[in-house]
């Protein structure tokens, strides 16, 4: 069943532009050249309850644009979206109370008191049962391993320990859908394990629905079965993150370690050199051909070991990311 | 017809109901400011200190008055005193929701505003009153109370039961009013972002009352209590009191808090309607 409906939705903004140095701003104090972004355009998705979709692109893709829409925080030029029954941009309250969202660059908790505090304030704010808010801040803590940290002043926090404090209130009411806007952004490798171990079991839990972007593949590719990617606001792909690799074509990669250093020439024949430093290449090379490939090389290259990998999620997205028209 | 008038009675329960749930709120909201500030015991201090030497600025104007002794027209220095308290208690009402209006402008620049539109309470009430600053407030309402008395008891006004409810009632119109008329300008940012300019005017708007509207030439009185109604807010209480409030003027006490805020629901919910946030 689907949660969130998404249909050709749109978003402009205004913006002025400023010639350079002062005599641009004398000029612009006057006349401004009004120009428009069109920051998402004419996209359309379908999101199913407990899902956790990836909403993937560059910098400047849409992303956050499109999260924006669908919490209520902003107004659509065009296009209509419906979560959970409601249309965001009419802020009802019990809309609010069925989601939450979480921006990495953003913070929710009262800097200089305990995150305990802010917690409590949240609690009052969604009208949360007191019974039901201390099971969840215990159950949620003890998830996160910040029990202990319960007392400490939110300044005096690191940044991985806010980011789950920064979950954890989100979640004090409950929600059913949550947006995740680079959650993991800036922290150390362990923190990241941690939220992302969070998540998986959260959504395994109470099969809330999540919205993820990171930059950060190994949140996508752990979380994520699907992914929308958006370049310039257009939709580029819908689709399971496993097809992705079909995309960059039917091809591995053969990692080679010679016994002494390669040449290009040598290896041209094979495949296309993606990598040579030394004795040291990769080679991308057609999946029919591999078996045969790597024989080849074995009898005929000073080559003493070898392995064979997939070609990386990430430069299947980074190809799209240079994608303009959709492929659905 | 009386599907229609059940209709009514539901709205005005929900409404009933979101003023009690804002006023829980407002108390949860004093509590953590509370505690917030009390983390920073030096700077709690200097809050309560420099508004109590704004204060004491102000009371040089009585001062001044005293020792020249003069009467202004029907006020003798006691009324003034009385007028001086009154301005001294209503600072103290909007320094401590003050900040709040200040940073609208800083909100709305940085996209801030995000995180609290997703909240299901009124956004108007939230980001207005979410920080309460009881330094600012303690000082001038202590003294503004003792000025008031002192005033009042010097100044021989009446102390009857309708006396003191109509004073009372005309400090809690002038202070609805305060939060209504001041919050207007800083709504302004919505469109033109920085407002530092606009907050800079209203203080001195503000400070048009720390003298009694009796002072100043007729077409400024009307100015100030019809058009940009910052008399209304300290005078009427003190003119109650001396029984210089005409039926209309008191009309129009009642009435100015109501229009006003009316046209601050209306500038803010279009106001929100044109927030873009920003980049992240």
């Amino acid at each position: 069943m689907d949660i969130i409906t998404v249909e050709h939705l749109k978003k402009e903004f205004e913006y002025y532009r400023k010639a350079d140095g002062l005599k641009g701003s004398m000029k612009n104090l006057f006349r401004r050249e009004t120009l428009t972004k069109e920051a998402v355009k004419d996209i359309s998705f379908r999101v199913k309850k407990g899902e956790i979709l990836a909403l993937l692109g560059p910098n400047g893709a849409g992303k956050t644009t499109t999260l924006k829409v669908l919490s209520g925080i902003l107004f659509p030029t065009a296009g209509r979206v419906e979560i959970d029954g409601f249309i965001p941009w009419e802020r009802k309250n019990a809309f609010k109370r069925r989601f939450s969202i979480v921006m990495g660059q953003k913070n929710q908790l009262w800097w200089d008191l305990p995150a305990s505090d802010s917690f409590y304030l949240n609690k009052c704010i969604f009208d949360v049962d007191d019974g039901e808010y201390r099971k969840t801040v215990e159950e949620l803590a003890e998830l996160l391993d910040v029990k202990d940290l319960m007392n400490v002043q939110v300044r005096r926090l690191s940044l991985g320990e806010r980011m789950k404090m920064e979950i954890l209130a989100s979640l004090i009411h409950r929600p059913r859908i949550l947006f995740l806007d680079e959650p993991t952004i800036g922290l150390d490798i362990l923190s990241q394990q941690k939220i992302r171990d969070f998540l998986r079991y959260y959504n395994e839990q109470t099969k809330t629905t999540i919205i993820l972007t990171s930059h950060y593949m190994r949140d996508i590719e752990e979380l994520c079965s699907r992914a929308v990617i958006i370049n310039q606001g257009q939709l580029v792909y819908d689709g399971q993150l496993a097809d992705l690799g079909h995309l960059m074509g039917d091809s591995k990669l053969l990692t080679l370690m010679g016994t002494r250093n390669l040449k290009k020439e040598q290896l041209a024949p094979y495949g296309r050199v993606r990598e040579l430093a030394g004795a040291r290449a990769v080679l991308e090379v057609p999946r029919p051909a591999l078996k045969e490939t790597a024989s080849a090389i074995l009898s005929t290259l000073p080559v003493q070991d070898f392995t064979v990998t997939d070609i990386p999620l990430e430069e299947s997205i980074a190809l799209m990311f240079q994608k303009e028209v959709t492929t659905v | 017809m009386e599907k229609e008038r059940n209709q009514k009675e539901k709205k005005l329960d929900g409404y009933w109901a979101e003023t009690k749930r804002c006023l829980r709120l407002l108390k949860v909201f004093a509590k953590v400011s509370l505690m917030s500030q009390l983390e920073y015991r030096a700077n709690f201090a200097a809050g309560v200190a420099v508004e109590t030497g704004w204060m004491l600025i102000k009371l040089l104007y009585v001062a001044v008055v005293y020792r020249v002794g003069a009467d202004i027209g029907v006020l003798t220095p006691d009324h003034i005193l009385l007028f001086v308290g009154i301005y001294t208690l209503m600072t103290g009402f909007y320094m401590l929701y003050y900040g709040n209006f200040t940073s609208i402008s800083r909100m709305v620049r940085e996209g801030e505003l995000d995180l609290y539109l997703v909240k299901p309470v009124s956004l108007q009430f939230l980001i207005t009153m979410r920080r309460l600053d009881a330094a600012l407030l303690l000082p001038d309402f202590v003294a503004g109370v003792i000025m008031i008395a002192l005033g009042w008891a010097r100044a021989g006004l009446p102390v009857t039961v309708v006396s003191v409810t109509g004073f009372l009632f005309f400090t809690v119109c002038g202070a609805l009013l305060t939060y209504s008329l001041f919050l207007l300008p800083h709504l302004l940012c919505f469109w033109i972002v920085a407002t530092r300019g606009v907050a800079e005017m209203t203080s001195a708007v503000w400070d048009f009352n720390n003298m009694p509207q009796l002072i100043y030439g007729k077409w400024m009185q009307r100015i100030g209590t019809f058009l940009l109604p910052v008399f209304v807010i300290t005078n009427f209480p003190g003119l109650f009191l001396m029984g210089e409030l005409s039926p209309l003027l008191m009309a129009w006490g009642v009435a100015a808090p109501i229009l006003f805020f009316g046209i601050t629901r209306i500038v803010w919910k279009r106001a929100v309607r044109n927030y873009s946030s920003a980049s992240s």
